[in-house]
């Protein structure tokens, strides 16, 4: 097929429009992560694209060794809550994976659990957000609050449904054939659930968890509410990045947010090939 | 012993009956085939065979024993899938020896039976090949091979040739025959495809919408068919069958075809069949029994078209209730829009009851 010239023109421009609104926001991070205060706190006519002398100072004062001018003493290093943003995020993508895939595999195979696909929409029906003063009062009464492990839950709760329906999607389009022929062979449920499904499974279960994760890692608002000070996440410690006497420290705070983004980005390289092969159950043809 | 019994077998879904009633035995070290369209519920007995569906009325026994609750590990059946469901994350050896790794068989005896098997198949150039790159064709042993290594005593087939290519197809009937002959296996097999039912079924079982049509050998099949339904189905092209009604032709019995004519008189034995024929027949013979004859003889039908295949000439006649097809070795200058005149040969003519569909006998 052949397209005019000026089609071509047209869908290049709009192709780079697209790219430029979800790039520009990530370079002008990246590019405000390296410069001086001076530069990152200048307005008007003084913004530049680049950095005009680069420094890693933005890094260094989030992690509390910073010898630069700013005169901010932060109560607390970025340390934490990194480790906060790990834990909760990841445990809670343990949990929404683990249960999720379990129920989705019972109901897919057996048909075990006929309301749960309801009952999990229920869950996504409201945004979050409406019932979380009252998870916030359980959580207080069950010392919960400001825990790693409290938010973990709740992030496992909240991201369920997500993992429970990518998982249903992917067992069903699964042929019951390759379950069959093992059972037959004389292998047990349970060793087919492990040895046979969960493996050919790979590569959705991985892109089910990345996805899972980047909602978990990048949620700000359930961290904001449940935690305070000692567990408070990446997201949450950024929006305190601010003093009194600078206002908003953009410098730190773009340091952070590049710190965060390495994240679901490494993981995404890593399970790339998976998301690129998607689901081809390589030897079957109907 | 791995004799097959299905005693009144019947499966239904929800409202939809797949099975209306079946009742098949099947021999030790048999290879019976289960052919019939999409929908004939072929499938549905297999997947009760080898026990992935529970019937809802009727028995399976293997031998003396009743396989109800018996889960599919414990029956000893092997079962080739139509999509093969090889582990992809698996190499062609950890596929062909999944089945003795599952039985948790010693370690040196799973390597010596692989090497066997493999060998068997020609697939030991492969064997540690990843599954998942493999061609179909090769697929498809893998499949076998790795239902065959267990040696099952019940080899269970569903339609394992429907998605290799036609040449392939060619030379994995005649290997599965083999096969069957070295192990001495039961097998059942699956198709829809007459042509591998004919050439590797010891019988075959005709089926159609839920109900077995007729089992015989390939031969009896293609020469008797119990009903319309096996007529038109076995052969390629199917029976003729035209409308008629029986004469007598002053001792003799011929088959008043309306417009068509006369047939010729019956051989004695179609003959006592015609005369106990309470109404209409239907006058069916296979397209390759019919011979040309001289004017005025036989029927006359217009040559609609001409289909020619190489060895064979094969001339669709007539049209609507009235039209026919004959099989011709050679093509004799054959001309569309010109009369046939054929007559099939009188020992070939098999008739049925228009009503009932069934097949009518002499004796």
């Amino acid at each position: 097929m052949t397209r005019s010239l000026a089609f071509e023109v047209f869908r290049y421009a709009m192709i780079m429009l697209a790219v430029a609104v979800t790039l520009i926001p990530i370079l002008w991070m990246a590019s405000m992560a390296f410069k001086p205060i001076p530069e990152w706190q200048a307005t008007g006519a003084a913004l530049t694209w680049w950095p005009k002398a680069p420094t890693l100072d933005n890094f260094r004062f989030v992690f509390g060794v910073s010898n630069s001018d700013l005169i901010v003493a932060l109560d607390r290093t970025a340390l934490k809550p990194i480790l906060a943003s790990f834990l909760a995020a990841g445990i809670g993508t343990v949990i929404a994976m683990t249960a999720g895939t379990a129920a989705a595999y019972g109901l897919s195979r057996f048909g075990s659990g006929g309301n749960l696909p309801l009952a999990l929409v229920q869950l996504r029906l409201f945004p979050p957000m409406a019932v979380m003063t009252p998870v916030m009062i359980m959580w207080a009464f069950l010392n919960m609050t400001d825990t790693w492990w409290g938010l973990a839950l709740v992030y496992g709760i909240v991201t369920l449904p997500f993992a429970f329906w990518l998982m249903k999607t992917f067992f069903d389009d699964m042929p019951r054939e390759i379950e069959e022929a093992a059972l037959v062979e004389g292998c047990s449920r349970a060793r087919v659930f492990w040895r046979i499904t969960l493996p050919m499974m790979r590569a959705p279960l991985a892109s089910a968890a990345l996805f899972v994760f980047i909602l978990n890692w990048s949620d700000y608002l359930i961290a904001l509410l449940l935690t305070t000070r000692e567990w408070v996440t990446i997201p949450v410690y950024m929006a305190s990045l601010s003093s009194s006497m600078t206002g908003q420290l953009y410098g730190a705070k773009a340091a952070l947010g590049l710190m965060a983004a390495v994240p679901p980005v490494v993981l995404g390289v890593l399970i790339q090939k998976h998301l690129v092969r998607g689901l081809t159950f390589g030897a079957l043809k109907q | 012993m791995s004799m097959i019994r299905l005693e009144n077998l019947v499966k239904r879904f929800g409202a939809f009956t797949a099975l209306k009633t079946m009742d098949l035995t099947i021999a030790d070290g048999e290879f019976v085939a289960l052919l019939g369209p999409s929908g004939c519920g072929k499938s549905t007995t297999m997947n009760m065979i080898a026990g992935m569906e529970t019937p809802s009325e009727g028995r399976i026994l293997f031998g003396d024993r009743d396989m109800a609750g018996v889960p599919m590990g414990r029956r000893g059946v092997g079962f080739v899938f139509q999509n093969y469901a090889i582990f992809t994350h698996m190499t062609v050896r950890q596929n062909l020896s999944y089945g003795l790794r599952a039985t948790r068989r010693p370690a040196d005896e799973v390597v010596r039976r692989t090497n066997a098997m493999a060998e068997l198949l020609q697939l030991t150039p492969m064997l540690d090949r990843p599954a998942a790159g493999l061609s179909v064709n090769i697929l498809q042993r893998v499949a076998i091979g790795r239902s065959a290594i267990m040696e099952p005593a019940i080899f269970l087939l569903d339609e394992p040739l429907s998605n290799v290519d036609a040449a392939f197809r060619a030379v994995m009937r005649t290997e599965l025959k083999g096969l069957q002959r070295s192990f001495k296996q039961t097998m059942v097999y699956v198709t829809h495809d007459q042509l591998e039912a004919m050439t590797m079924a010891d019988r075959i079982a005709v089926m159609d919408h839920g109900v077995l049509q007729q089992v015989g050998t390939p031969l009896q099949i293609y020469n008797d068919p119990a009903n319309l339904f096996v007529a038109k189905f076995i052969g390629s092209p199917g029976m003729n069958l035209l409308h008629g009604r029986p004469v007598d032709t002053g001792g003799e019995v011929a088959i008043d075809l309306g417009a068509l004519g006369h047939s010729l008189p019956l051989a004695p034995e179609q003959a006592a069949a015609a005369r106990r024929a309470k109404g209409d027949v239907v006058f069916g013979f296979r397209p390759e029994q019919a011979a040309r004859v001289g004017e005025g003889q036989g029927m006359a039908m217009p040559i609609s078209f001409v289909e020619r295949i190489g060895a064979r000439t094969i001339l669709h006649l007539g049209e609507g209730a009235a039209s026919a097809k004959t099989v011709f070795e050679n093509d004799a200058g054959f001309e569309m829009g010109r009369a046939l005149h054929f007559a099939p040969h009188p020992s070939a003519v098999r008739l049925f009851d228009a009503a009932s569909g069934a097949a009518l006998r002499g004796h």
